[in-house]
């Protein structure tokens, strides 16, 4: 009884880590490979966001209506820079994933992980 | 000094320092609270300092490329980062739900708004421990202050009520003056009445006019026992007790002798009942005041040819009458001096003051039970 328990215990665990590294592929993939290409600098678009919105809810949210509506209005960048680079169009990526993408990408620049205490 | 001017002043100051003691607590109640939140402000300033100082390294963080980001530390100050939620992000510690709190015990708060967000943090929040030293002293400064004002008070309510007391003092000794030099002039008449009387009844001439002679005797003898009792309150303070083993049923016996012609006059049955040899270390005196005022009023308010009863036991002495009884409203001041229940009769209202008076000077209890329209009973308990 004990070694089933373990088994299916294992065999969840891998499905569920599998499944991160899916969406973290994912994200890679179609976000932040296209970032690196074009010299975008994701670090500090996200400290932008963090400056203007601070919690990670309301990032989220700010990032999914620009990535959905695309305009000045609802970009971190200020007007200036659009009269210099064109504004990306609407992504095409679902609701969920787009979310899910999006939780990824804060996650991965968390300022909590950066913050330690001084000697 | 006299009691009644030591009663006075005594609740003269009473009055005087407790209502001085509150308005000066009051008052030291409001500038306790003032300059304590000064000295808490003055703290805080260096919250608000240091927390200004954290803010500019926080923006210096904010602009760090650095894989690892160092939170600033101080020695004697913690703080921490909250979000535009208040959720926690950073910080030397952590407390829940503290961010509209200014003080918690021993700790003092300081709460910084931070905008724009570096490193997302909407507030700043900076503690320290409060420094007590400042306040323990204030404290000590108030307490200082307050029993420097309350001997300084003290003595001033003691002259002021020294001067308030005066003229009532100079109408005391006048007052005392009067009846003492009244009663001086009233001795000598009383006496010689009284001794001719004796004379008269002991030589046997005044078969004719008897009852005349009764009168003139009972007369006689309630001016002298006003004349004494009179004396006694005059005299209370200075006279010197000449405390005595004393038969008591003797010099109760002699006393009863001296009112029957009172109480015979009134027609009134008088039963005895007098244990033999009840002794009590008494100044002869006292025991006369004590046993004449209460034998004398039961005669004075009891009912023509009523029944006047005279207990006497080794542990109380009792007087009974069947007269107009004292109402029940009345019965809690009847003790005090010109205190007359009923004005039917004379008197000056200082019999019982001078029973009570006797009662406490000896440890005694003085117990008195009244119907009205039915009687009155005394008793005097020997032991408490």
């Amino acid at each position: 009884m004990g070694k089933i328990i373990f088994i299916l215990s294992f065999v969840s665990l891998c499905l569920c880590a599998e499944e991160l590294s899916m969406q973290e592929q994912s994200a890679e993939q179609n976000c932040l490979n296209c970032h690196q290409q074009q010299q975008i600098p994701s670090s500090l678009i996200h400290k932008r966001y963090l400056m203007k919105y601070s919690t990670t809810k309301r990032i989220e949210e700010a990032i999914f209506t620009y990535l959905k509506h695309p305009d000045k209005a609802h970009s971190i960048m200020p007007s200036a820079f659009f009269s210099k680079f064109p504004m990306k169009e609407a992504t095409t990526v679902d609701d969920s994933n787009l979310h899910k993408y999006i939780q990824n990408y804060l996650e991965t620049f968390d300022i909590k992980k950066k913050l330690i205490l001084e000697k | 000094m006299l009691s009644s001017e030591k009663r006075s002043l005594i609740r003269f100051l009473l009055i005087y320092l407790t209502s001085t003691f509150i308005l000066f607590s009051f008052a030291s109640w409001i500038f306790y609270s003032s300059a304590k939140h000064h000295l808490l402000d003055q703290q805080r300033e260096t919250l608000k300092y240091e927390a200004e100082h954290i803010k500019s390294q926080l923006r210096a963080l904010h602009r760090s490329d650095a894989e690892i980001l160092y939170y600033p530390k101080s020695k004697h100050i913690r703080s921490a980062i909250y979000d535009l939620d208040k959720a926690y992000i950073f910080g030397t510690f952590k407390t829940k739900q503290i961010l509209d709190v200014h003080t918690d015990g021993n700790i003092l708060y300081h709460i910084t708004k931070i905008e724009p967000y570096y490193l997302g943090a909407a507030y700043l929040l900076t503690a320290k421990e409060i420094d007590f030293k400042p306040i323990e002293n204030l404290q000590k400064n108030i307490l200082f202050f307050m029993f420097a004002a309350g001997i300084f008070f003290s003595i001033l309510g003691y002259f002021l009520g020294r001067l308030f007391v005066a003229p009532m003092r100079d109408s005391i000794e006048q007052m005392n003056h009067f009846i003492q030099d009244t009663t001086h002039e009233l001795n000598t008449p009383i006496s010689t009445i009284l001794t001719n009387i004796e004379m008269i009844e002991t030589f046997g001439k005044h078969e004719e006019n008897s009852s005349e002679l009764k009168r003139i005797e009972i007369a006689s003898k309630t001016l002298s026992r006003i004349y004494d009792d009179l004396t006694y309150l005059n005299l209370n303070h200075h006279y010197h007790r000449r405390v005595i083993t004393l038969n008591i049923s003797d010099l109760l016996k002699e006393r009863i002798v001296y009112f029957s012609a009172m109480a015979e006059a009134k027609g009134l049955k008088v039963t005895i009942n007098i244990e033999q040899d009840v002794i009590l270390k008494m100044d002869k005196n006292d025991a006369v005041r004590l046993i004449d005022n209460i034998i004398s009023n039961a005669i004075k308010y009891n009912k023509p040819k009523g029944i006047l009863y005279i207990i006497l036991t080794n542990e109380a002495f009792i007087v009974k009458d069947e007269g107009i009884g004292i109402r029940s409203k009345d019965l809690t001041t009847i003790l005090q001096r010109f205190k007359r229940a009923n004005k039917s009769e004379g008197g000056f209202g200082i019999g019982l003051d001078i029973v009570d008076q006797v009662v406490r000077n000896y440890g005694f209890d003085l117990q008195i039970r009244s119907q009205e329209g039915k009687g009155t009973e005394v008793m005097v308990k020997w032991e408490k």
